[in-house]
């Protein structure tokens, strides 16, 4: 029974990890329709900015620098969204498609940086040496793993009552507004360019933290954490939720990254010994297919957008001074 | 979709259940669960975990471990770490397995070491995983004596490599590597050797996995003109890169490393323009059961071992599961993990690899005696890190297969290593 238990807070921590990526797509994505397709190079640098600063030195590459580890989730964060930041300027103003390409050549740039850069990350052999916070006094056991939960948890429900007031804000009708028709929009005098840069900026910041989480989580981390499948899982999440929708989002990524493990685990229980060496492949082929279906039948998704009329901002309108000015 | 996550709680209640009759029932006809996580949706991982449930076979005839039979739980790891780490406590936590062998990469055993075995005191034994962070990691005592691998550390091939070109009297050597952390290591060791050799680097390149060409690659490794080359390469890409060397007007004096010892990368290639290609591999002892070994492959199989990391997944098999022998029923993950140096005792009884072996192995172990495993790679011996130095061949290819050229002694090995530093 402890096993089952252990295994669902080890399960659970890392959906609620990739739930926090998926809300930072779900902004880009869902509330201004920006085409992020390379969902990983945040991530990492989130993931490499957290570990380089909260890592104990080590001779093979940099870091070291043993910051307090709010602090170097933190920074973390702050590395995801300066990436954004240049990376935004240079491609926001694609549409679409091209933006989803010229991202995606980030990310794969990205992951080619970290593979071959060994001084600044380990190069293929991925960066070593931190641990995990608070570990010598709480072991590497069972109650560990259940106040790491709690604390991703927490981040996970401040990010989506952030997200939320968000989009509930004027500034999140501007997003969909800018999202629906940006030339509408600019006829009523806003600059939808300011605009998506920072929901680019700050979802990428939300990705970064989901990254430094995942980091966190595996205190390791190397090229292969951060392959384009990564983007593409995230994605699946978002579309298979429900882009548009913080609760879809979420719910997204337990009900595909459960079907992930547990379709794995299921077929190496019950697949008959022969079908063992396939389990890999037959996987790959139900995950498609669950995603394909999704797209056929319910393509808005599990929980599709609500579609607020501008009545609901009038409540609140009162409280919205000095949220996101 | 919804049903999935409702099923996956009815599946871990039921496997409870289950779990809790299995204890009750006890006796003869128990199944003790050992766990794998491989690649097996990666063509060369397939035969690797194939391997893997072979000796599992093999030893369930020979009566099983400690009376029990062992059921191989295997998982796929996708070569994605989060499946990987997700697969490997699904079998800590809910399979309970003792040990754990795996992964190939060492981008998934790092995390699955870190984040679940050694937390949860569990041994794990990779076939393959190289990376040198290994030996870095269980020099600082953070993998708790809980770590082994049966793949001997780039350092043998990468000497052996070196050592080949000198015999050939090649005066300057281009390195071709793949860009992961295998390549990686033994392109700069190799590199290392060389020069220590008094031999010229004429360029060291990285090949990424995946390219539908490496001509850029290899105009480059050509700039040289160097009089061979060296090629750390997996057969897909090596047949690429190869391919195109040959026909940009590259040398035919190649060296490789073992992971080319592949079927396929011959006959992509074409052995016509392999005659002056010298490979190196740890090596098989002279002793019966390394050929006992192919020969059992072959006529299990119906083929030659020839894909990589096969002899050393059915080692790391084979000891992991003599360890659980000695360690006897119901053992935690660190007493078998002790129990390894019992089993790859230089002083203990020499057992072969083979159902009859792993037999002989319990009645000396019953007796209160140590063994010495004489494996598919060799006498494995396991120095304080886990690691495992190896005695060393050359090969050719040939019309079925590859030939083995020279044999190199384990002391042999070691005194070269030693020279070159």
């Amino acid at each position: 029974m402890i096993g089952i238990i252990s295994y669902l807070v080890f399960f659970t921590s890392v959906a609620a990890i990739l739930s926090i990526a998926v809300l930072g797509l779900n902004l880009q994505w869902g509330n201004t329709g920006l085409f992020n397709g390379g969902v990983v190079a945040f991530f990492g640098t989130g993931a490499y900015g957290t570990l380089i600063l909260g890592a104990t030195p080590q001779d093979a590459h940099l870091g070291g620098f043993e910051l307090f580890y709010p602090l170097a989730l933190l920074g973390g964060m702050i590395a995801a969204g300066v990436l954004a930041w240049l990376v935004g300027m240079l491609t926001l103003r694609l549409r679409h498609d091209y933006l989803a390409i010229a991202t995606f050549g980030v990310a794969v740039a990205f992951e080619n940086l970290m593979r071959n850069a060994e001084g600044l990350a380990g190069g293929a052999q991925g960066f070593r040496g931190f641990e995990r916070p608070l570990r010598a006094w709480l072991g590497d056991g069972f109650t560990y793993n259940l106040l790491f939960l709690g604390f991703v948890l927490i981040l996970l429900m401040l990010t989506y009552l952030f997200l939320e007031r968000l989009i509930r804000s004027p500034f999140g009708r501007l997003l969909r507004a800018i999202r629906e028709d940006e030339t509408a929009a600019q006829s009523l005098g806003k600059s939808p360019a300011r605009v998506r840069l920072i929901s680019f900026i700050t979802g990428a910041v939300i990705m970064g933290l989901a990254g430094g989480l995942y980091a966190t989580f595996y205190a390791f981390i190397s090229p292969q954490d951060v392959v384009p499948i990564l983007t593409f899982q995230i994605w699946a999440m978002l579309i298979v939720g429900g882009a548009g929708n913080n609760k879809g989002a979420i719910a997204g990524t337990f009900l595909i990254w459960g079907a992930w493990t547990a379709s794995g685990w299921g077929l190496s229980r019950f697949a008959p010994l022969e079908v063992q060496l396939y389990t890999g492949s037959i996987q790959f082929v139900l995950i498609g297919a669950v995603i394909v279906g999704m797209l056929m039948w319910r393509p808005q998704g599990l929980f599709p957008e609500k579609l607020v009329v501008s009545q609901a901002g009038r409540n609140i309108k009162t409280n919205y001074q000095g949220e996101n000015s | 979709m919804t049903k999935h996550p409702r099923n996956a709680v009815l599946a871990c209640g039921l496997a409870a259940g289950l779990a809790s009759i299995g204890g009750a029932a006890q006796a003869q006809d128990c199944t003790t669960k050992i766990g794998a996580v491989l690649p097996t949706s990666v063509d060369w991982g397939k035969p690797i975990a194939a391997t893997a449930q072979f000796v599992v076979d093999q030893v369930n005839e020979a009566g099983g471990v400690a009376g029990c039979n062992i059921e191989l739980v295997l998982r796929d790891s996708q070569v994605d770490p989060k499946v990987g780490v997700d697969a490997a406590k699904a079998l800590v936590d809910l399979d309970g397995v003792q040990v754990l062998l795996g992964a190939v990469s060492s981008g998934v055993s790092m995390p699955i070491l870190t984040s679940v075995t050694v937390p949860s005191g569990v041994m794990q034994m990779s076939c393959c995983s190289s990376s040198t962070a290994f030996s870095a990691l269980a020099e600082e005592g953070k993998t708790k004596n809980l770590w082994f691998r049966t793949f001997a550390t780039s350092a043998v091939q990468g000497a052996v490599g070196a050592m080949v070109a000198r015999d050939k009297g090649y005066k300057s050597v281009a390195i071709l590597y793949k860009n992961d952390d295998w390549g990686q290591d033994i392109g700069k060791i190799v590199a290392a050797d060389l020069e220590a050799l008094g031999i010229t680097v004429t360029g060291s390149v990285a090949l990424n996995d995946g390219q539908a060409s490496y001509r850029a690659e290899v105009t480059e490794a050509l700039k040289g003109e160097p009089e061979a080359v060296y090629l750390a390469l997996y057969p897909k890409e090596g047949t690429a890169a190869v391919r195109e060397w040959i026909s940009l007007g590259g040398t035919q004096n190649m060296i490789v490393a073992n992971a080319l010892k592949s079927d396929e990368f011959r006959d992509n290639v074409g052995l016509q323009y392999l005659g002056n290609t010298i490979g190196t591999d740890t090596a098989s002892p002279r002793s019966d059961s390394a050929t006992a070994f192919v020969d059992q492959y072959k006529a299990h199989f119906d083929s030659e071992p020839n894909g990589p990391g096969l002899s050393n997944s059915y080692d790391a098999t084979m000891i992991a599961l003599l360890a659980m022998e000695a360690a006897g029923k119901d053992a935690s993950g660190a007493d078998i993990a002790a129990m390894v140096s019992k089993v790859t005792d230089p002083n203990g009884t020499p057992v072969t690899a083979d159902t009859a072996g792993f037999a002989q192995a319990k009645e000396v172990l019953a007796g209160g005696g140590s063994v010495f495993y004489q494996g598919a790679t060799g006498n494995v011996q396991f120095d304080a890190n886990g690691d495992v130095s190896a005695p060393a061949l050359t090969w050719a290819f040939s019309e079925d297969g590859v030939d083995e050229l020279q044999y190199i002694t384990l002391e042999e090995v070691d005194t070269f290593i030693a020279s070159l530093n």
